[in-house]
């Protein structure tokens, strides 16, 4: 028996108008992806490099023409429950609390209202949001934040889980913890993830595959495959692993290439 | 010991009642009458005539009390407002929404929505006058049309100023176009119906007291004109005084609470 893939692209192209002068910006060349069922799929690329176009695809807020994209072996038109997405900020909404949030997918699935309370409840407790309950977004800081939208997403309980520089609005620190505390929250749920950031660290550290992407058109440079069991992969023990240095390494050299040759 | 505490008790209750809304407003109605009775008594020369003082005002007043004219005016008139006002918002809400969603609705109505918010309630009433008469339906009439723009075009801009990522998210959790209005467009473009409503409300008012000066139809408006007319200025300056009172009521206890439970509930606008 073959393992079919949970998200499969195919050939996908993409040219958009550019809003103001119209001409055909030629975002992405013939991209050919698979995300495997419990993998963790990272997309390193230079900003502008149509990364974030291939994630509005495969979320279906973008319409394409040309290839082939489906989740599950279903073709993807238009967005849906089944793909989650993280947001990079100001994503959830102000006016629900953070339970309400975080049980918005449920909501809107008609779900038993005694069975979205006690899974919002679970998923707060796995983001470490337990106490925070009925307060409004506002009253919260950006990681917290964030913590809602990727509680809110997984709560929805999604084939695959799409993040879009998740963690690039929030300060370095907070960062950290947040990284440490997705590999601990993708280790429990056992949830696809594909993963779009600019951060070769971020990449490194949290990508069983990580996909690096050439300058507009973006197309798929090469792929780096990173064998750290996930249960090894915490920040404090990363300088001293080699596997990952080496890794963040190789993803540096590739993204340099892509940016010095913009600069020449 | 026990004097101590509570003086110290006094003085935390004092400064509770200063920094409370409805203290400060209370201290400011005080100080703002105080002048108005300085002027009046030191000040102006002949005050029955230019600028009678409170007291005159408040025994003009009983007197009319007594006759039972002014509560019937002032609750005629606030029987206007409230149907005109409160039909115009209710009419200009989904208007205003419906625009907002729709592009193509929009650009159907916009130019004619513009073309009449620019000609003001006023300009309509003569119009209004030869269809209905001077009759209470004309005054409605006006204070509908005039209240009924403010509100809906400030829904309108305010559901297009919903941010999109709000509404991507939603669409990404499986949301409906319907479900999307009612948990994404309708609570984001809250702060902008609070605006509209208070313009609309403000609108209504003025629309109310010309309405019936024109008109001549018995209210606070008509008490107003026809205090200039009969010299007695007492009057004139009661008429105002009850409509700047009911709207600081209207708007401390009507419009301020539904705010703070919603959008400063929701850090969507600052106190």
């Amino acid at each position: 028996m073959s393992v079919e893939a949970k998200l499969i692209v195919e050939n996908l192209s993409h040219h958009y108008p550019d809003e103001y002068t119209g001409e055909s910006v030629h975002a992405l060349e013939k991209i050919n992806l698979q995300v495997f069922e419990n993998e963790f799929v990272a997309i390193v690329g230079p900003s502008g490099c149509g990364k974030t176009t291939l994630l509005n695809i495969i979320a279906g807020l973008l319409p394409y023409r040309e290839g082939q994209a489906t989740v599950d072996g279903v073709s993807i038109e238009g967005p849906g429950p089944d793909r989650g997405v993280v947001f990079q900020e100001h994503a959830i909404l102000p006016w629900r609390t953070v339970s309400r949030n975080i049980g918005h997918g449920l909501e809107l699935q008609r779900v038993a209202k005694d069975e979205i309370r006690q899974r919002v409840q679970e998923y707060i407790d796995l983001v470490g949001l337990t106490g925070f309950e009925d307060r409004y977004p506002h009253e919260l800081s950006g990681g917290m934040k964030q913590r809602v939208a990727v509680a809110r997403t997984l709560c929805a309980d999604p084939i695959i889980m799409l993040m879009d520089e998740p963690f690039a609005a929030v300060d370095a620190q907070t960062r950290i913890t947040l990284q440490d505390e997705l590999n601990r929250i993708v280790m429990a749920t056992r949830k696809t993830v594909l993963f779009i950031t600019h951060s070769v660290e971020e990449a490194a550290f949290l990508g069983d595959r990580c996909i690096v992407f050439s300058r507009r058109p973006g197309e798929i440079k090469k792929e780096i495959k990173i064998d750290i069991p996930r249960e090894e992969r915490v920040w404090k023990d990363m300088a001293t692993n080699p596997k990952f240095t080496h890794a963040r390494d190789e993803i540096l050299r590739l993204v340099r290439q892509e940016v010095t040759t913009d600069d020449e | 010991m026990m004097n101590d505490r509570s003086s110290v008790s006094r003085t935390h209750k004092l400064k509770k009642f200063v920094t409370d809304g409805a203290g400060r407003l209370i201290i400011f109605m005080t100080c703002a009458v105080l002048l108005w009775a300085f002027f009046s008594v030191f000040i102006i020369e002949r005050p029955d005539r230019y600028l009678p003082s409170p007291l005159a005002v408040i025994l003009s007043s009983a007197d009319m009390i007594y006759k039972g004219s002014l509560l019937s005016y002032y609750s005629d008139t606030l029987t206007r407002l409230i149907f005109g006002g409160v039909v115009g918002i209710l009419i200009g809400i989904p208007i205003g929404l419906m625009l907002g969603l729709n592009r193509t609705i929009a650009d159907m109505f916009y130019p004619l929505m513009n073309f009449f918010q620019s000609v003001s309630g006023i300009a309509i009433f003569p119009v209004v006058v030869i269809w209905f008469g001077n009759s209470d339906t004309t005054v409605m009439i006006v204070i509908l049309y005039t209240s009924f723009f403010p509100i809906a075009f400030n829904v309108l801009s305010g559901v297009r100023a919903v941010p999109v990522r709000y509404i991507q998210a939603a669409r990404t959790l499986g949301a409906s176009r319907l479900q999307i209005v009612r948990d994404v467009l309708l609570p984001g473009a809250m702060p902008s119906v609070a605006v509209g409503t208070r313009l609309s409300v403000g609108f209504a008012w003025r629309a109310v007291i010309a309405g019936e000066m024109l008109a001549g139809r018995p209210g606070l408006g008509n008490m107003i004109f026809s205090g200039q007319e009969l010299d007695n200025t007492a009057m004139i300056l009661l008429g105002m005084v009850m409509i700047g009172i009911t709207w600081i009521i209207l708007d401390h206890y009507l419009l301020r609470p539904l705010e703070a439970d919603t959008i400063e509930r929701w850090g969507l606008v600052q106190r």
